[in-house]
């Protein structure tokens, strides 16, 4: 295993980038931008909120806030604090470049992890001259390192919006999926599922991990190895961490459910915090523009039938959840990968917070994905997207020469890439598999 | 290629029609690139033959259906008034309030709510974040300054009698307050006859604003600054009042009364509405004499976004149809005299001449002498648009979103004339009144007609549909030649690995070529923000900073080019081909970008920079040719790299028009800084793309 040169010179580089670009978030207006702060994960809108609640109103009165109350109690008072002359949200800032770091290294660990239990089950396998040409890259360097230098990642860190947080979660349970500590992943899921609802289908993952442990080939190669072993030895699936996790995930649940309604007592309560925030999620109410399809599509569609698409829409998420699962069940963390990217290109609200994930995920399977096709057409769909999204708003909103349909185009442009980033990925881990199993009748 | 379709199974072959085609595109790059340009630039040339009647699509505007109410008797108003500010003007010589005063007089006899604009003059600078956020600088005003540096708008307001007071239409005329000529003048009487007569109009809904700018230092500036303030809400106290006071107290100082009274009344900001659209009117002394009066329209705004198309039209209609006058939109002499687009267009007539003969239904119908006039029109404002620096104040609206023109109205006659000047001013004003009428029947903004067309005579228009076929067939031999590089190099790396383990970082090589073109582009960002720390010091010539730009950007090149590609392995893994695909990759979606931001730069730029990314390869690895056409290439290949470098670009279009001896070096800083002081973003795309690929292009003809 190669390990990366300049590895922490570049991690501090890539943080010390970030906290020179602090001191500019307010000119440079990203906490505005559709693409960056989304209803949900806005910093302003959660200043607000707080505000709300500190005049003792329910901070979900009026529309504006949508998150959850455990970011307001956490990041409310900070919001507060002000400094002449410096920008509003210069503490959550600092905040967010830690949680950022946070982030990295978690990934970094998961990916030495994978990287390990790689080169275990190819040396089960006897397949040791593909550990020389495969495994050569640390992959948790590689993926932190994309995570932290990605445009998208600086962004939204710098643009004051809660996504870090939303990632740090998800990163978290995946994290302890991955390494066996069944609080910690319960805590991760439980706290990712409250603050944006769509991790709540990493729940099949999260419990394969645990069950299986991280990802290795299919289990039918090693039986073709030794036919004398039992099915049982080699991949059992142990049942003790998963209901550890389910033990786990009921009671941190029932302790935010606690805490929020100890927050909010007074107000209308926990079920006025799940209409807000849940229920705004899945009701698609703030058709504002943003880098999804789902806004255009909502404000086109005729009222009675709003009903019936919302649940399409959905459903087309729940849809592949199983048969995804049923084909991936080996690799319990490319199937958290590809479900985040899924959600976060269906999702109601997206933003690049969510692209910056799941771009960071990515580098977790550098080894097998190293013959993807299309690799540089996708980077420069990136580039370009990313580039062309606040031209189109610009002349949309601010010159008045072009309209909505400019800035749909380049969302569905975006919806175009990110399919064609999932169906490319899936596809070159499951060659990976055939290309074993070929290596393996060879020899 | 035809060994590798060998090589593949026979599933690969019967791929879908789709990649068939794309492969066929990619393993012909060279045939196709070559097609693709000789069929853009027909295009391009073609325009003025594609472009299509005007025709007023708005319903409601319905011009010219009322009589026109303007008469005589106005037009003896506006000559009283240009004889009183010359009156006026023997009595006070030197100071120019006294026109400001004049027309508030005049505003205030005719019904109106009159006030006072004081604004401050600012030497626009060059801000590196301004470019695309231009309403957040806000310059506050300080009471101490003069009246030297700064002007005196004076704005009056009807408000309609039967509208809600929520939309207003803006007459503007801008004067010299410091020496006010007859033109300005005239078009300041001009422009009361026509408010006087609206004021007394039944018909009118919306808010008629006139604003009598005070054009001392320009008169965008005067303009902008008032469309600013109407805009952005001040929450201080009174930021105008003491300083408006000041600049009349010099002058009014024996009727002291008169002009507190008038302090406290004229200082207090008011607004009417949403602005539906504007109209600037000027007049203009030509002197060829004419059989007509004549009307010139400029309507180019900053990054060439252009009015409403339906706002034109109905200028046009009502002055050319009902008012009699020649209109005219700009166009540029040189290619009026040109025998090469004179011929041209002998050809294109005697070719459509031919295409009727074979079948009369085909009807191309084009004449020589339109398509002349239809080029040097579709030239000049390709090329105000490509500057992306207004033409005029009514630039200033369109960063508002209001549609705007500039009327230039320039009489047949002399201005000694007195006939010829009531008649050209019952003209004008009937022609406004017109507008105002016209415009007021409007319901809903402008939307209907186009925002993104090119005109080619003032009732002629080539829409964005059709013009945008001219830069996609330029355009699009780059992302094909790009995918017929990079699938060559993939190839060939697979065919010389063939024998050996795939190595994994086959199909991730290009990162390598990924971070030179990134390393240049980093570079174009820091050198488009070196103006910013240069224009700093002071007393500097243009040619002194021009060589201070020159020398930190070749030094912060060399350090970068030090820091970053030093190592020889890193060239090892960048082959030519592969650093050619992404350097071309990133210029086309840089100039796709362009061409949404500003079309008009990205089709010029193309002109240039796709020639150049297609012709370009190493000097020492030409094709297994004979010397004779190597050298050809060769010499041909650096001399389009000699001609694309911007400043040699800049200076042999100067030479071309100006004669080679008026050349100098500062002459590319003084273009650049004309385009940052405008927030052009022509000097964006100068220096974030054409500059990088040429870099880039360099580069690779200097490539081991």
């Amino acid at each position: 295993m190669a390990e990366i040169r300049w590895f922490w010179p570049l991690v501090v580089l890539a943080l010390a980038f970030r906290l020179l670009l602090v001191p500019f978030a307010d000119s440079l207006k990203l906490g505005s931008r559709p693409e960056v702060a989304t209803p949900l994960t806005s910093l302003r809108r959660l200043a607000e909120g707080y505000w709300l609640k500190q005049s003792s109103l329910s901070p979900y009165a009026g529309s504006m806030y949508h998150g959850s109350p455990l970011l307001l109690t956490m990041l409310g008072p900070i919001t507060m604090k002000r400094i002449q002359g410096q920008p509003t949200h210069l503490f959550c800032s600092f905040i967010f470049v830690f949680v950022d770091f946070l982030t990295a290294m978690l990934i970094r660990a998961i990916g030495q992890k994978l990287v390990l239990k790689n080169c275990k089950s190819l040396k089960l396998l006897d397949l040791s001259k593909l550990i020389e040409s495969f495994v050569c890259l640390d992959a948790g360097g590689v993926a932190s390192l994309i995570y932290l230098w990605n445009p998208f990642t600086i962004v939204s860190c710098v643009g004051s919006c809660t996504s870090p947080v939303e990632n740090f979660m998800v990163v978290i349970a995946i994290y302890g999926a991955c390494s066996r500590i069944a609080p910690l992943a319960a805590f991760g899921w439980v706290m990712a599922t409250h603050f944006s609802l769509y991790p709540v289908i990493l729940l099949i993952p999260v419990i394969l991990l645990l069950g299986y442990g991280p990802d290795a080939p299919p289990s039918k190669l090693f039986l073709h190895k030794n036919p004398s072993a039992t099915r049982s030895s080699i991949r059992i699936f142990s049942w003790k961490p998963v209901v550890y996790f389910t033990i786990w995930a009921a009671i941190w649940s029932c302790y935010i459910l606690l805490l929020i309604s100890i927050f909010l007592k007074g107000f209308d309560g926990l079920s006025e915090m799940l209409k807000k925030t849940h229920g705004f999620i899945l009701k698609v109410e703030d058709l504002s523009p943003n880098i999804g399809v789902l806004w255009y599509f909502f404000a086109e569609v005729f009222d009675f039938f709003r009903a019936f698409f919302l649940i399409l829409f959905h459903v087309n998420i729940l849809f592949m959840v199983l048969p995804l699962a049923i084909r991936l069940m080996h690799r319990p963390c490319f199937l958290a990968f590809v479900y985040i990217t899924i959600s976060s290109m269906l999702k109601s609200y997206p933003s690049v917070g969510d692209a910056a994930l799941y771009l960071g995920l990515l580098g977790l399977f550098v080894n097998e994905l190293a013959e993807m096709k299309f690799s540089f057409f996708l980077f420069c769909g990136y580039i370009g997207v990313s580039l062309l999204s606040p031209v189109m708003h610009n002349l949309w909103i601010w010159r008045g020469t072009g309209n909505a349909n400019f800035y749909f185009a380049t969302g569905l442009g975006y919806a175009c890439l990110q399919t064609v980033l999932v169906v490319e990925s899936v596809s070159k881990m499951l060659n990976y598999d055939r290309i074993l199993r070929k290596q393996l009748h060879t020899a | 290629m035809a060994s590798l379709d060998e090589e593949k199974p026979p599933a690969a072959r019967k791929s879908r029609l789709i990649f068939r085609l794309f492969s066929f595109l990619v393993s012909h790059s060279n045939v196709v690139s070559v097609a693709c340009l000789i069929a853009g630039c027909i295009v391009l040339l073609l325009l003025p033959v594609l472009a299509k009647n005007t025709y007023i699509s708005e319903n409601a505007l319905m011009p010219g259906a009322a009589k026109s109410m303007f008469s005589n008797q106005d037009v003896l108003e506006a000559n009283k008034l240009v004889r009183d500010i010359y009156d006026q003007r023997s009595v006070e010589p030197k100071s120019g309030t006294y026109i400001a005063r004049l027309i508030r007089k005049r505003m205030e006899k005719v019904g109106a709510e009159v006030y006072h604009h004081k604004f401050k003059y600012d030497n626009i600078q060059f801000h590196p974040l301004s470019f695309f956020s231009s309403t957040t600088h806000s310059a506050i005003l300080q009471n101490s300054s003069g009246c030297v540096s700064s002007g005196v708008n004076s704005i009056g307001i009807i408000r309609a009698p039967r509208g809600d007071g929520k939309e207003a239409i803006i007459l503007v005329t801008p004067y010299n307050s410091e020496d006010i000529k007859l033109n300005d003048a005239l078009s300041l009487g001009l422009a009361y006859a026509v408010f006087s007569l609206i004021s007394r109009a039944v018909w009118l809904a919306k808010d008629i604003v006139w604003l009598a700018a005070d054009s001392r230092h320009g008169e965008y500036a005067a303009v902008a600054s008032w469309l600013k303030d109407y805009h952005n809400p001040v929450f201080s106290s009174d930021p105008w009042g003491s300083g408006i006071g000041s600049c009349f107290e010099t002058n009014n100082l024996h009727k002291k009364n008169d002009s507190l009274f008038d302090e406290v009344a004229h200082n207090v900001f008011r607004r009417a509405g949403t602005m539906s659209a504007a109209l600037v009117l000027k007049v203009m002394e030509k002197n060829e004499r004419r059989e007509r009066d004549r009307l010139d329209l400029l309507a180019e705004a900053s990054n060439g976004q252009m009015p409403n198309l339906d706002l034109i039209n109905i200028v046009h209609f009502l002055a050319a149809h009902r008012q009699g006058l020649d209109v005219n939109v700009g166009s540029f002499n040189f290619i009026l005299k040109s025998a090469l687009i004179k011929n041209l267009g002998k050809v294109l007539q005697a070719l459509s001449k031919l295409a009727q003969s074979l079948n009369p239904t085909w009807k191309f119908g084009v004449n020589s002498g339109d398509f002349v006039e239809g080029t040097s029109t579709l030239a000049s404002s390709m090329y105000y648009q490509a500057l992306g620096v207004p033409t005029g104040s009514h630039g200033a609206f369109r960063d508002f979103q209001i549609d705007a023109i500039t009327m230039e109205l320039s009489p047949r006659t002399s201005f000694n004339n007195e006939n010829g000047i009531s008649s050209f001013l019952l003209r004008g004003g009937r022609l406004i009144e017109g507008v105002v009428r016209s415009v007021n029947n409007l319901l809903e903004k402008f939307h209907q007609s186009f925002f993104l067309y090119f005109l080619t005579a003032p009732d002629k228009f080539i829409s964005v549909g059709v013009y945008m076929i001219a830069f996609a067939l330029l355009a699009a031999p780059l992302p094909i030649v790009a995918a017929a590089l990079f699938s060559s190099t993939s190839k060939a790396t697979v065919s010389r690995n063939s024998d050996k383990k795939v190595s994994s970082s086959e199909s991730w090589k290009w990162l390598y070529s990924a971070k030179v073109v990134f390393i240049v582009h980093l570079w174009g960002l820091m050198i488009s923000l070196l103006p910013y720390p240069i224009s700093r010091v002071p007393q500097t010539t243009s040619t002194n900073n021009m060589l201070a730009w020159i020398v930190l950007s070749l030094f912060s090149l060399l350090v970068l080019h030090l820091l970053m590609g030093s190592s020889r392995s890193h060239s090892e893994h960048c082959n030519w081909e592969l650093l050619k695909s992404v350097s071309i990759t990133a210029a086309s979606v840089g100039l796709c970008l362009m061409s949404i931001i500003n079309f008009s730069t990205a089709q010029i730029g193309a002109m240039l920079l796709v020639p150049l990314c297609l012709v370009v390869r190493p000097l020492n690895k030409q094709p297994q040719i004979s010397l004779f056409p190597k050298a050809v290439y060769g010499i041909f290949s650096l001399l389009l790299v000699m001609a694309t470098f911007p400043p040699v670009t800049l200076m042999i279009l100067k030479g071309f028009f100006h004669g080679f001896s008026s050349v100098s070096m500062g002459d590319f800083w003084e273009f650049a800084e004309f385009l940052w002081v405008w927030n052009s973003a022509t000097y964006l795309y100068l220096m974030l793309v054409h500059l990088p690929c040429w870099v880039l292009c360099v580069h690779i003809l200097l490539h081991p």
